[in-house]
Order: C-alpha cells, then structure tokens, then sequence
C-alpha cells in the first residue's frame, strides 16, 4: 500500500485547550479514492479531517502532537508553507460557502491568488473546474451572476469547482450533504465518485449509506480515536471491532 | 475536455496544459505572501497601538495641564469651592456650582426624556405596524442628526422666548430650556437603545403571555419591559452620558450664570455647566495662566463624569452579551406568568375595578402622547428653521463672503470651510480607524491588548467634544505652535470621529461570515488575500456608512473647531492648511450670540447647516438599507 499511500498521520494527538480531541490517530489514505470517515457526533472525524490542510491553525486553542505526511513530506514540518499545503489539499465545507461574487469570480478566485492573470487563461480554468464539478451546464449561459443566487446543491458544487481550479491532489469534504435535498445530495455523491478517478477524496459524513454507497475506503471513529480503518465492504460487511458492528447497525450513535 | 481528463488519469494527477504556476522546487517552499502577511500584519499592529497611544496622550495631556490648579489651591478648594469667579480681582476657582449645574440640566433632561424615549420606544417595537415603523425610526434618527449649535439657536431664539413669556419671567435662558433641550437631544439615542433590547426579547415570551389571555399592554409591562431591563438602563445611561457632554446646546440656553439655583428646585435659575464654562471661557484665558490650568481641571472632572457614565453603560451592556438573551427573559417570564394567572381566574377578574382593556387603552393612549411630542419637536424645530430660512437663501447668499458682520452678503467661505474640516477629518480618521478595526478583528483573538485598545477606543467614543475642541487648543493650536488652523481643525475633528469609524467597520468586518474566511484559506489563500478579497468587499457597504456618519457628525460640531480653526468673517478662501477657515456651524453660533440685527442670516446659515447635515446623514440611511436588503446570506 505504500506507494499509493498519498496522505498518511503517525501517533496524531490533538488537544483543544486541556481537552484531547484526537488520540493516537494513525491512517494511511490511498492515492485516488473516495475514503469516509464515520462516527457519532463529536467523535473528533472533523478535527481529523480540518488537520489534513491545517485548517486548525486558525484555532488559537488547538495543539498537535504526531506527524501527518502528504506524499512523504510532514506538512507541520517547520519549512513547510501552510499556504501551498491548503493548495494542494482542498476543502469543501458541510454549509455552501460561496464568496459574495459571480459565479465566474468564485471559480476564478483560486488561480488569482495564485498569480494567474491572463483572461484566456482563467476563462479555460473556469470552464474545466465547472464541467468537472457537473455544474457547466447548468450555468454556463449566467456565469457573471451572483453565487449567492444558485440553489443549495449548486452552491455546493461550485465551491467544489472552486476547490478544484486550484488543482488539489486531495479534496477534503466535511459533511458536503448535510444541508442539501436528496436529489442535491444524489448528485453530489455521483460528482464524488467520478472526481475520484483523478483525485483523492476524503469525505466526513453522518449518513452511513453515503459512506456505503460512495467511499472504498471507511474510517470508524469514536472518542477520538480511529477505532477501525478498512475496505468500505470489509467494515460494512463484516468489521473486525464489536463498536464498529454497534454503530454500523444503529446500536447507538 | 475528454482528452484532458484521460491525460489528468495518465499523469497520475489531474492538470491542465498551460499550467498556471510553477511547481516550486522544495515541496512547500515559502513564497512573497508571507512577507506580505508579516509586513501588513506589522503594519496594522503598528496603528492600533497608535489609536491606544492617542488615547493616552489625551488624557496625559489634559492632566498634566489640570493638575497645577490641584496644587495651587487644593483639591477640595477646587472640587466644593462655591465661586467661580476667575476673571475677578481676586480670582477664585470653585467648581461646585459648575458640577451641580451639570447634574441639574442633566438630571431633569433625563426625567422629560426617559418618559418620551421609552414611549417611543415601546411604540416601534410592540405597538406600530411596520409601515409606521418605516416613518417614525427615521424620524427619531433625523433628530439625532440635527447638530447641537442648531439646537442650540431654536433654543436661545425660540424655546427661551417661550419660556419668558409662558411663565412671565424677566428671561428665558435658563436650567429648564437647556434640561428640555438636552432632553429631545437624548431621546434618539435612549430611543434607539432601548428599541434594540425591546426587539430582542424572544417573540416565544410574548406569545406565552398572549396565550394566556393577557392583553397586549400586560405582556409589555410584565414581560417584554422586565426582559428588556439592563437594556434600557444602558440606554438611558448612554443618553446621560450624551446630555453631560453635551456643550453648544446648552451653552447658549442656560444664562451662564454660575450660581446654584435658589431654592435648588428653581427651573427657571440661570445656570452653568462644565462644558458650557469650557466652551465660554477657554478662547480668552491667558496660555498658563491660573484660569488657564482651572479649565483643564474642569475638563479633567468632566471627563472622569462622563467615563463613569459610559463605563457603566458600557458594563451593563457587556453583562446583557455575557447572559444569551433566552435566560435572561426567562426569569421575568415566569415571574409574569405567575403574575398573569389570576387574569384567568374569573372569580378574580370580577374583583377588577378597571377592565384590563381599558387599562390598556388608556396606556396606548399615554404612549401615543409620547410619540407624537416627539415628533412634534422635531417637526416644530424643522419647520420654523426651513419656514424662516427659506426666504434667506438665495443665490448671493449661498456664493458670496459675508459683510458688515454677517448681517450682509452670503456664507460661501462658510460653507467651503466646512467641506475642507470634513474632508480633512476624513483623511486623518479613515485609514487610522480602518487600520485599527481590521486588526481587532482579524488579527488578535481577546487578548489583554485588544481589549485595551477597545477600551481606549470607548473612552474615546464617549469623551464629549468640548474636550478634544481643549486638547487641539491646547496641544496642536499652542504646543505644537500649528495657530488656530485649518490642519488643527481637521486633526481634532479626526479624533473625535476615529472612534465611530472603528466601531462601525469592526461591526461590519465582524458581520462577515467565517465561513467565507474559511473557504478563502481552504483555497491556499494568504490572511491578506483573504482580508483584502474576501472579507472587505462585503463589508464595504457598512464601512461606508460609518464613514458617512462621522461626516455628518463632523459637519455640524462646532466645540471642537472653535478654538482650533476658526474665525467668524473671512472674505477670502484659505490657502494653505496653516491658515484659519470659516465653518457654518461656528458661524451660526456668533451670528445667533454675537450679532444682533442679523436674523435672516442666523435662519439662512441654520437652514444650509441643518439641510447638509441631514441630507448626509439621509444618504447614510438610504446605503444602510439598501445594503441591508441586499445581503441576505
């Protein structure tokens, strides 16, 4: 599994002021794959999931102990640039978070911190990150008009587009469906399972069929810590944890 | 597109040709953008610590100016001396009369004001549907906008008139006009504060109450008014605070006299306040002079006063965001609801001399009342302004320089020195306070700093104007040997509105979402892209709109350019910062105290004055509004 390992963490403990969110976390994520991340609320699979860009650098409180490696670097190393890692490592948020511009200017917006300035250029980036996010055609005749005016499960998927014109290796998601209609969500799963072929994709969800019905992969948390980490079949099918078992079944959570 | 994706599958990775950037050669090697955060975050830091030093130096100044007449005649011969007579053959420089002359004026401004706001109050947030809600809350907002020296000439022309002839006295100028000046001058903001916490008593509470069959006047008294308590108190407190500071006003309606009225409850006395003995005295004292260092011992007491007050409100404000709104209503709620049960005992009721409904009725009533004084103040002081202004205003007078003392030609230079202190304050206080307020908000989590520039900043925003009008005299004017000036003018004024300015872009910077922050770095963005791209464009508008208060507010003060900027008749157009200008306020003032035989003009000068203030503070509504209606995120 090795050389297709692309995000990997060692011993990863995180503390929220005197509380300890994560413990002892050790994953390896496969290269070009959906994996979930399961568990009941509070089980630390967000905290998890927002060390993977560094996101919990913007918590004041938030300590970390452990390594996380993206394709053998250690993101938290002392030369490494928290700005090109949240380049490479995309996230997508559980509520749309379009910025209050056009459509085109959200899409637009990654490459332009990121130097690019060349119209041609962007018009292609644009177009691209929103075919792949099978959001193109259904906007593409009022790209110049707010964002904000999109339904839900459009919004969504343009932060996704957002997310993929600055060529991340890894989308991170963290509850993309929670505020979406199942037609929206329906939609979204599919868009997740084709980025899949060219991305890696790592996806916090509640709903355990999503996590059945998208991921190859699936992480169980509980009390922050990672208690079983298998092929989705595997750990839907026949988990090796008792706990797993329990929750996969709705014995509680 | 399909040849890409099967060359994205091949390479391992996705990526278009062209690729926009290069792949650095160190995996995660820095780039500029750091530095860039570093240098701005620097700088940012570097101003706010300016905002707090300012602050200091303030107060530092006023202190060391005003602790020399603590050492030369004592404290206690300063605080409780019963004469101030400082001009006189053997000068005395007592201040108690000044302090009781304050706290009367003040005190009886509350009692006609707290009645009136509070009625206001209850009637936009509980009684008025929202088409009369639409009328009346811009109308309260416009009296806050009218500046204190047009008040001020409605009262010595009108108000003190009235005074003198209802209740047959040699003179009208007393503690009672500047009490009812002071009063329609608090209501707006009692009335705005006291709104807000109506408003945010949970609509649950209320309903409760309805369902258990109390009308709708025993729900606001029992339930929405004791939820809204700690509420209301800041808000009187506030316009307390407004009503001491206050200098203009007051200064031309009370008769100056500095005595303690005889007996003590007589309204029609003559008396003097702290301010208004600031605002009198202070352009003739002698530089170091005994008198000279007794005014900045005023000032210091009258800035303790007003600390006390704000920093009262500012507490019991802080308290009620401490406790969510939810428990604090709760335990008036319950105590209401144990109230209210008898209302349903029929047994009870019949016992009930009064019929709730009528109680009710009357209560309306009496609330109407309130209202429509209110609005009747503001009706009577605009109309006899525009009414008797309106004849003066005429070509020549809007484009030519005064003669023979203002009673002849026109108030360009005015009008033009105005626009000049304005533009000038903007320049000193907009990128200071934006400056200052983005690094509160997306710079420092509640650090001991951020809340010492906070506090600074309060202080600031409640120090009256009278106050920074002495620090830009005493500091810019004479120190700093700028003479009176238009750069001093401008410097003072910019002080007096950093505080709004910081104020109201926090509130706009904090209004953004962190959500959109989120997504920015989620995309690899720098702190500075994200601020600069993300954050600022939408709140914008609020910025904007504080920028446009402070111009209103800028426009209309005259305390602080009086001693600093100003003279009464200029022919000519300043040419350079260093060279003292006309401003309309300060004009209306000597035309209506100084000039007599001038009346056409006083009217004209309040018209101009009054139209631009409120057509400023109008556009200020009009973007808030439309912005307001715009976002809905």
């Amino acid at each position: 599994m090795d050389d297709s390992t692309i995000l990997e963490t060692r011993d990863l403990n995180l503390w929220y002021g005197p509380k300890q969110a994560l413990l002892n976390i050790s994953i390896r994520v496969p290269k070009n794959t959906v994996t979930a991340l399961i568990g009941p609320s509070g089980c630390g699979k967000s905290t998890l999931l927002r060390c993977f860009n560094r996101m919990n650098d913007l918590i004041d409180s938030a300590r970390i102990t452990g390594q996380i490696l993206f394709e053998g670097d250690d993101i938290y190393a002392d030369r490494t640039d928290v700005y090109t890692i949240r380049e490479k490592i995309g996230m997508v948020f559980q509520k749309p978070n379009p910025f209050p511009k056009s459509i085109y200017e959200n899409v637009a917006y990654g490459p332009r911190i990121h130097g690019e300035r060349h119209k041609e250029m962007l018009d292609d980036i644009v177009e691209t990150s929103l075919r792949r996010a099978a959001l193109w055609d259904e906007v593409k005749d009022r790209l110049h008009e707010p964002a904000l005016a999109l339904s839900g499960g459009q919004q969504q998927r343009l932060c996704i587009a957002r997310s993929l014109a600055v060529e991340p290796r890894v989308i991170l998601m963290d509850e993309p469906c929670s505020a979406l209609d199942p037609i929206a969500t329906a939609k979204i799963e599919d868009l997740i399972i084709r980025l899949a072929r060219d991305y890696t994709v790592i996806i916090v969800t509640h709903n355990m069929q999503q996590a059945a019905r998208a991921s190859e992969y699936t992480g169980f948390m509980y009390m922050g810590r990672l208690v079983e980490f298998d092929r989705t079949q595997q750990i839907f099918e026949d988990p090796a944890e008792e706990l797993t078992e329990n929750y996969i079944t709705g014995r509680f959570g | 597109m399909k040849k890409e994706e099967a060359a994205a599958v091949q390479s391992g990775y996705p990526g278009w040709s062209g690729h926009f950037r290069r792949e650095p050669e160190v995996p995660f090697a820095r780039r500029g953008r750091h530095l860039t955060d570093l240098i701005v975050g620097k700088l940012l830091f570097i101003v706010a610590l300016l905002a707090i030093l300012i602050v200091f130096f303030i107060i530092g100044f006023l202190l060391r100016d005003g602790y020399q007449i603590v050492l030369e005649i004592g404290l206690w011969n300063f605080l409780a001396g019963m004469d101030w007579n400082p001009a006189g053959p053997t000068p005395s420089f007592g201040i108690l009369p000044l302090i009781v002359g304050t706290l009367l004026v003040t005190a009886l401004a509350m009692a006609i004001a707290v009645p009136l706001s509070m009625a206001t109050a209850i009637y936009i947030a509980e009684i008025a549907g929202p088409r009369t809600k639409e009328v009346i809350k811009p109308a309260v907002e416009l009296l806050a906008g009218i500046p204190s020296v047009v008040y001020g000439f409605f009262g010595l022309i009108l108000l003190t008139e009235w005074i003198r002839i209802l209740f047959d006295r040699p003179s009208g100028s007393s503690w009672l006009a500047g009490s009812i000046l002071l009063a329609i001058m608090a209501i707006p903001t009692i009335t705005s504060v006291a709104e807000d916490a109506l408003s945010s008593v949970p609509r649950e509470f209320r309903e409760g109450s309805l369902a258990l069959g109390a009308t709708r006047w025993q729900t606001i008294r029992r339930v929405v008014v004791p939820g809204a308590l700690s509420g209301i108190t800041a808000a009187v407190i506030l316009g307390m605070g407004r009503a001491i500071g206050e200098t203009m006003a007051v200064l031309m309606v009370t008769g100056n006299a500095a005595i303690i009225p005889e007996p003590i409850t007589n309204v029609f006395s003559p008396v003097r306040t702290l301010t208004g003995t600031l605002g009198i005295e202070m352009g003739e004292v002698a530089f170091g002079s005994m008198h000279y260092h007794a005014l900045f011992g005023v000032a210091v007491v009258l800035l303790v006063i007003t600390l006390a007050v704000n920093g009262l409100a500012r507490f019991i404000i802080h308290r009620i965001q401490m406790t969510p709104a939810r428990s604090r209503a709760s335990g008036a709620f319950m105590q209401s609801v144990h109230n209210l049960i008898p209302v349903s005992l029929p047994r009870q009721a019949k016992r009930r001399v009064i019929h709730p409904r009528t109680t009710q009725r009357f209560a309306f009533l009496l609330i109407s009342l309130g209202v429509v004084i209110v609005l009747a103040a503001l009706g009577v002081i605009l109309l006899e302004i525009i009414v008797n202004g309106a004849g003066a205003i005429s070509l020549e007078f809007l484009t030519a320089p005064p003669s023979n003392l203002g009673r002849e030609g026109g108030i360009f230079p005015a009008i033009v020195g105005t626009l000049y202190l304005v533009a000038g304050a903007l320049a000193v206080a907009l990128p200071i306070g934006i400056a200052t307020a983005i690094y509160l908000i997306e710079y420092t989590a509640d650090t001991r700093l951020t809340r010492g520039i906070r506090a600074a900043v309060d202080l600031l925003n409640g120090t009256p104007s009278i106050v920074f009008g002495l620090f830009g005299f005493a500091f810019l004017v004479l120190f700093l040997n700028f003479g009176v000036s238009l750069i001093a003018g401008q410097i003072t004024l910019g002080l007096m509105i950093l505080p709004t300015i910081i104020r109201t872009t926090e509130e706009s910077l904090r209004s953004i979402p962190k959500s959109l922050r989120e997504g920015s770095y989620a995309l690899g963005a720098s702190k500075w892209q994200t601020i600069w791209r993300v954050v600022l464009p939408p709140a914008l508008p609020g910025i904007i709109t504080g920028a446009i208060l402070s111009i209103g507010r800028a426009a209309g003060e005259t305390a602080p350019i009086m001693f600093t900027a100003v003279v009464f008749s200029s022919r000519y157009l300043p040419s350079s910062l260093s060279e003292p200008v006309m401003a309309l306020p300060y004009h209306l003032f000597i035309l209506t105290t100084s000039v007599p035989g001038a009346d056409n003009q006083k009217f004209g000068t309040a018209l101009v004055l009054l139209m631009m203030v409120l057509s400023i503070y109008l556009v200020a509504i009009l973007v808030r509004r439309r912005y307001n209606r715009a976002t809905v995120m």
